[in-house]
């Protein structure tokens, strides 16, 4: 066994009979993400049965066009479609709790479209289902914005040519009335890109509190220091780079025993499903190589290991509210989601995303990849510093 | 005799602070040599070199015959440390502390075990080597402490003030272990600013202050650098004027005279000249009922040479 094995033996026996680690890398955890889970687990069910409605008055392409986008989507199982005569039939519908919401084409829909003037596509629900008509609204301003963009179009083109042949003008509209029907919401899937409540908690929680576990191991340096206990590590014939690589090696053993216990146990407690097992141990050890990095920073920048801590905390806790480990922070461009890619812990997140529905392993490569690269670059910083430390 | 440890000229600057300026020893086995002088004197400084803890700005450091280096593992089994701070894990038994160091030092199996048995027993810890060592008192500490140091059975054992804060009856029982270190030919660099632990330890000091050796040697030597003399006080009756006549017209003897008690002798060495002192006194007119000697100290010499004392 080589003197860094042994440095981080002795800190393992010295942090199981100081109970700590286990407390901030396992229990707490388990027990934030079942209180998350139990609290806000219900907006993040992938169970969510959606039963909708609609209501044709208008009959035209249009309308045809966007009842196959929505019977579209039914056929990928996200909701059940009934079709209902008229609006009060519908609305009677709501009121028996057969259906959340319904989509209304109101009379000249079609026609409106064709002409380029506005037209009306709306959506009623059920006060008490405002998530499933959020949702229904969402589908509908989509198909809205894909019908505009079109619209937009052909106006252009009509403006370039100075105007269609007066004989095409009606079959270029009803073409560009078609188009709508091409339009897709493959990204609204729920089940092939996103984690179920529980599983984001857990990971969430896991990732979150990494960072802090992974501490005891690099902040053992400046314990050592203050205990005037590294005074005779630097004395042993031994190389510096063993005892910075024993506490490195520490941070990391913590880490990936407190995520393996993580997911092993949010699976079988909770009914976590984090993907997988390949592709998610590949997100681990990078997550873990990259939170003892960023810690083993900090370590060498604190005077002291309270110091330290304290950093460390403040340090963890902004990575983990910009990563999105309590709630996703925004969505798709917006400039706190790209934001959020500068945290391991989104790429962690996401990593597991891809894992999720059914995905290969290697689904998780180009997270893991990411994660990597913070680790490489706040790893490199991390150990020529301590190293300086070592050699004053 | 064989060189244990060669320091020549130290230099070690903190910013514009130079702590320790051109210190220059040697060091050889079996040879116990002491660092005397107040704190911030130069001496932590001076031994975290020797120790491989810091990296000289300035000359070198040999252990062993072989240059010790901050970046470098050489030599440095051959040293044993005992830091002034406790350097012990609180929450490792005293045998478990032992061990991981031992471990260190390359030691393994059925060697360090025996070897960790045979420390405890030294240290007196042999009933509590499975104890917590959060759990022992503060001299039982300070006695772990230096076990370890002397674990790996180093050549050369770097003692640094290890006395400080301990309580009377830990203090001696240090003291005892460290003259038994010397009997068994381990060379030692003790560090201290008591004057009688340099006095009762060493067998060649030297005086530090302001990051400067100001002399070096034996006790002897150190006393007769700075003039300092043996005072004999005999108690006596009878005709003290004879007796201090006599005693004054020998050889050694440079000064003579009677007092309320007896006589006053400054002499160079009490203990070549005194029982013939004694004799001839008794032999002149003197009845003598007692006879003490005063040696002069190193508080003298330190003070002679520095203009302070040791523990200003």
């Amino acid at each position: 066994m080589g003197a860094a094995a042994r440095i981080a033996s002795k800190d393992l026996k010295l942090r199981i009979r100081d109970r700590s680690a286990f407390i901030i890398g396992i229990f707490a955890p388990l027990a934030l993400a079942f209180i998350f889970n139990v609290v806000f687990g219900g907006a993040f069910s992938g169970d969510l049965e959606l039963e909708y409605g609609i209501v044709d008055l208008d009959g035209g392409e249009v309308a045809q066009a966007f009842d196959e986008v929505l019977t579209q989507i039914e056929s990928d199982g996200l909701f059940t479609l009934s079709r209902y005569d008229g609006a009060a039939e519908a609305e009677a519908a709501i009121e028996a709790d057969e259906i959340a919401a319904f989509f209304l084409l109101g009379e000249g829909l079609s026609d409106a479209v064709i002409e380029g003037t506005s037209a009306d596509l709306s959506v009623v629900g059920d006060i008490d289902a405002q998530t499933s008509t959020q949702i229904a609204a969402s589908i509908a301003e989509q198909f809205g914005a894909g019908v505009s963009s079109t619209q937009l179009a052909v106006i252009t083109a009509f403006a370039l040519l100075d105007g269609p042949p007066p004989e095409e003008s009606a079959s270029w509209g009803q073409e560009a009335a078609a188009r709508g029907a091409s339009y897709s919401l493959v990204d609204v899937s729920a089940e092939t890109r996103q984690l179920d409540g529980t599983t984001y908690f857990a990971a969430g929680m896991a990732v979150f509190f990494l960072f802090f576990t992974v501490q005891f191991g690099v902040v053992g340096l400046l314990e050592e220091e203050r205990d005037g206990t590294l005074a005779r590590l630097l004395a042993a014939p031994i190389s510096r780079t063993s005892i910075v690589g024993g506490k490195a090696l520490l941070s990391f053993a913590l880490g990936v025993i407190s995520m393996t216990v993580l997911v092993v146990a949010t699976q079988l407690l909770m009914g976590a499903d984090w993907g997988p097992p390949a592709g998610v141990f590949l997100l681990i050890v990078t997550g873990v190589l990259s939170a003892v990095a960023i810690m083993g920073l900090v370590a060498s920048v604190a005077r002291t290991p309270d110091g330290a801590g304290n950093l460390g905390a403040i340090i963890a806790v902004t990575l983990g509210l910009l990563g999105g480990v309590f709630f996703p922070v925004g969505q798709g461009d917006d400039f706190l989601s790209k934001l959020s890619y500068l945290t391991p812990h989104a790429w962690f997140m996401r990593g597991l995303g891809d894992l999720s529905g059914g995905a290969e392993w290697t689904a998780a490569l180009p997270a893991a990849a990411a994660i990597m690269a913070f680790a490489l670059v706040f790893g490199v910083a991390a150990w020529i510093l301590l190293k300086r430390r070592l050699n004053r | 005799m064989t060189t244990v440890l060669s320091a020549e000229g130290l230099v070690k600057r903190f910013g514009d602070l130079v702590a320790v300026n051109g210190v220059s020893f040697v060091i050889e086995e079996g040879e116990t040599f002491g660092l005397l002088g107040p704190n911030g004197a130069g001496k932590t400084t001076s031994i975290s070199m020797a120790a491989g803890l810091l990296e000289p700005d300035g000359g070198a450091i040999h252990v062993a015959g072989t240059p010790i280096r901050t970046n470098s593992t050489a030599g440095k089994a051959a040293i044993g440390l005992v830091p002034q701070e406790l350097a012990i894990y609180p929450d490792l038994t005293a045998a478990e502390n032992l061990r991981f160091f031992g471990k260190l030092y390359g030691m393994a199996g059925d060697g360090l075990a025996m070897r960790v048995e045979e420390v405890l027993e030294v240290i007196g810890l042999g009933d509590r080597q499975d104890d917590l060592t959060k759990e022992f008192s503060g001299g039982m500490k300070r006695r772990l402490n230096i076990g370890i140091g002397l674990l790996h059975s180093p050549q050369l054992l770097i003692l640094d003030e290890p006395t400080v804060g301990v309580d009377p009856q830990s203090r001696n029982a240090i003291l005892e272990a460290v003259e038994n270190l010397s009997g068994q030919g381990m060379a030692v660099l003790y560090t201290t600013h008591y004057m009688e632990e340099a006095e009762r330890l060493c067998d060649r000091v030297a005086i530090i202050d302001e990051g400067a050796i100001k002399a070096e040697g034996t006790r002897r030597e150190l006393v007769s650098l700075v003039g300092q003399r043996d005072r004999v006080r005999v108690s006596a009756t009878g005709d003290l004027a004879r007796a201090a006549s006599v005693a004054a017209a020998m050889e050694s003897v440079y000064e003579a005279s009677p007092s309320d008690l007896g006589l006053e002798v400054l002499v160079t060495e009490a203990s070549s000249i005194l029982p013939e002192l004694l004799s001839r006194v008794a032999a002149n007119g003197a009845t003598i009922t007692g006879v003490e000697v005063f040696e002069p100290n190193l508080e003298a010499v330190f003070l002679h040479l520095t203009g302070k004392a040791l523990r200003d």
